[in-house]
């Protein structure tokens, strides 16, 4: 187990992400090569982005808990231009954005790229898993085709 | 039947806008708003004096509603206020402000200026380079603006959507903007010419998305009583709404077949008298193409997936435009898509104008009864309905 990176470490090691209070636990866990999303400790019940009530039951008694990052492709984009991203050549490719609705909870969802497959391949329906890239030297979570690793 | 004592209570009695571009010249978004407010109230034939309340939508790079009575030289504002945009909250709430007393007659204005991360041209001013965004996001998300190009992709997903259906958005504004004098883009648009713009967020292209411009709009607006002695018959809000589903962060909203257009339509059906049939011309908003065609589904001109095979069905190939019915033009001022990203101003001002009867070549013959649908899926749904006593 490593040493808790403070608040101020987080924030440098994610330049590109707005961390606040009520959402720093998930990128803790990236550090770490976990997706970890608010659950509900009175309900049971996942939410994302993190909020600091459980929308459901309004508990404040909430737990950064893994998932496993299964799940099918729910909308999918393809960015021609955008902002820059090491690795990311739009001239090259449309980059994949896509809103992945994990296999935890109908309606819970994550939204990052695909890897590892032609873009062509990114398609709505389509199941992924989870995958971590390096960005900025800090682990990133993407999803990649399920069964293609 | 919903609660709506405001009904016809506020009436809007004076216009005034610069028009929109791409590039204002050198003139910051305070100097659009002040030529627009200017305007606006000498279009109602009113002094400084008269205006007690002033209501800004809190566009990025636009002034404050103080650096405005400061500006204008009002010398007493009772109320004041900067709503988010787009264009009905501030509308709300100046009708709100007047009805409840808060105040008696209220400058509504909206200042619009192109932004470093919007316009190639705008990153190159010195002044406007300033203006940041902060953070630099990473690519993947599908927040604000994205998400509207995540949802296509469901949405032609879900029903199986040719282009032609976004691109006949595109069309009918672009057409009808050459009839606007106040319009940025009146060049002719083609289906092929739709179908070969640039991708930017696929399935999305350039020409989905509005046209960042430099402009202002501005509105007076007053009790309905008073109106009624500054002119003979005024153009009164009927109802006015705004909508919000629970979960509403963008990539998280449960379907396309329950976001704030849903609670908009039900709460504008309930408190409205007039309704689709009564309507002489129809504004969907169309900050993206996709949200017209939301517009369209969620107000029941047709079925949920069908709006696309509705415009095509309510084409007038004369004119290149949508008329529904043969008879109700739809955004005849070009929209966000052609007359410029107005956020909502353009559409309610255009309301106005062909309610007064002053639309010149636009002009639907007798309007009487418009219908805004006005923001998107997620935290900006709204709705009027606008009639002339």
């Amino acid at each position: 187990m490593t040493e808790i990176p403070s608040d101020a470490e987080l924030v440098e090691r994610f330049p590109y992400a707005r961390i606040d209070h009520d959402n720093k636990a998930l990128y803790r866990g990236w550090l770490e090569k976990r997706l970890r999303m608010n659950r509900c400790d009175d309900c049971q019940r996942f939410h994302h982005p993190p909020k600091p009530v459980c929308p459901g039951c309004w508990s404040a008694s909430l737990t950064p808990s893994e998932v496993s990052g299964r799940g099918v492709i729910h909308l999918a984009m393809f960015l021609h231009q955008g902002p820059p991203a090491p690795g990311v050549d739009y001239a090259k490719a449309p980059h994949p954005v896509v809103t992945v609705e994990l296999a935890e909870q109908e309606g819970l969802r994550f939204t990052s790229t695909v890897v590892g497959c032609p873009v062509d391949e990114v398609r709505i329906g389509a199941p992924v898993e989870l995958d971590w890239v390096d960005r900025f030297g800090a682990p990133f979570p993407v999803f990649r085709l399920a069964g293609s690793r | 039947m919903a609660r709506n004592p405001i009904a016809d209570e506020v009436a809007i009695v004076g216009l005034g806008s610069t028009g929109f571009s791409r590039d204002s010249g050198g003139r910051s978004a305070k100097a659009l708003a002040c030529e627009a407010s200017i305007r606006a109230i000498r279009d109602a034939g009113l002094e400084p004096g008269d205006i007690d309340g002033l209501v800004g939508a809190a566009e990025p790079g636009g002034p404050q509603p103080q650096e405005m009575s400061a500006a204008l030289g009002l010398p007493q504002v009772r109320h004041f206020s900067s709503p988010t945009p787009v264009a009905v909250f501030a509308l709300v709430d100046a009708m709100n402000a007047i009805y409840s007393g808060s105040c008696d007659t209220v400058l509504l204005y909206f200042a619009y200026t192109r932004l470093p991360w919007n316009s190639r041209s705008a990153a190159q001013d010195p002044f406007r380079r300033r203006h940041t965004l902060g953070v630099m996001p990473a690519p993947e998300s599908v927040n604000a603006a994205a998400a509207y190009a995540a949802w296509a992709s469901r949405y032609i997903h879900e029903y199986d959507v040719p282009r032609e259906a976004f691109g006949r958005v595109a069309l009918n504004a672009r057409a009808s903007a050459a009839q606007n004098p106040l319009a940025a883009m009146k060049a002719p648009l083609s289906m092929e010419g739709y179908l070969g713009a640039r991708m930017i967020r696929e399935p999305l292209c350039l020409l989905d998305m509005d046209v960042p411009v430099d402009g202002a709009d501005a509105f007076v607006l007053t009790r309905t009583e008073r109106a009624r002695a500054m002119t003979g018959s005024p153009i009164v809000i009927h109802a006015a709404t705004v909508g919000l589903v629970g979960t509403n962060d963008e990539d998280q909203l449960p379907s396309l077949a329950r976001h704030g257009q849903h609670v908009v339509v039900e709460s504008l059906r309930a408190k409205s008298d007039l309704w689709l049939e009564d309507m002489d011309v129809f504004f969907p908003y169309d900050g993206f193409s996709i949200i017209t065609l939301g517009w369209f589904e969620n107000f029941g001109w047709c079925a949920p997936g069908g709006a696309g095979r509705f415009l095509e069905e309510h084409w007038d190939e004369a004119s290149g435009r949508v008329m529904i019915e043969g008879r109700i033009p739809v955004n005849p001022h070009g929209g966000s898509l052609s007359e410029g990203a107005t956020r909502g101003s353009g559409h309610i001002r255009e309301a106005v104008m062909q309610l007064r009867g002053d639309a010149e070549a636009r002009q639907v013959p007798g309007a009487r009864n418009a219908l805004i649908g006005c923001g998107g899926f997620f935290f900006n749904s709204q709705g009027a309905v606008l009639r002339r006593l």
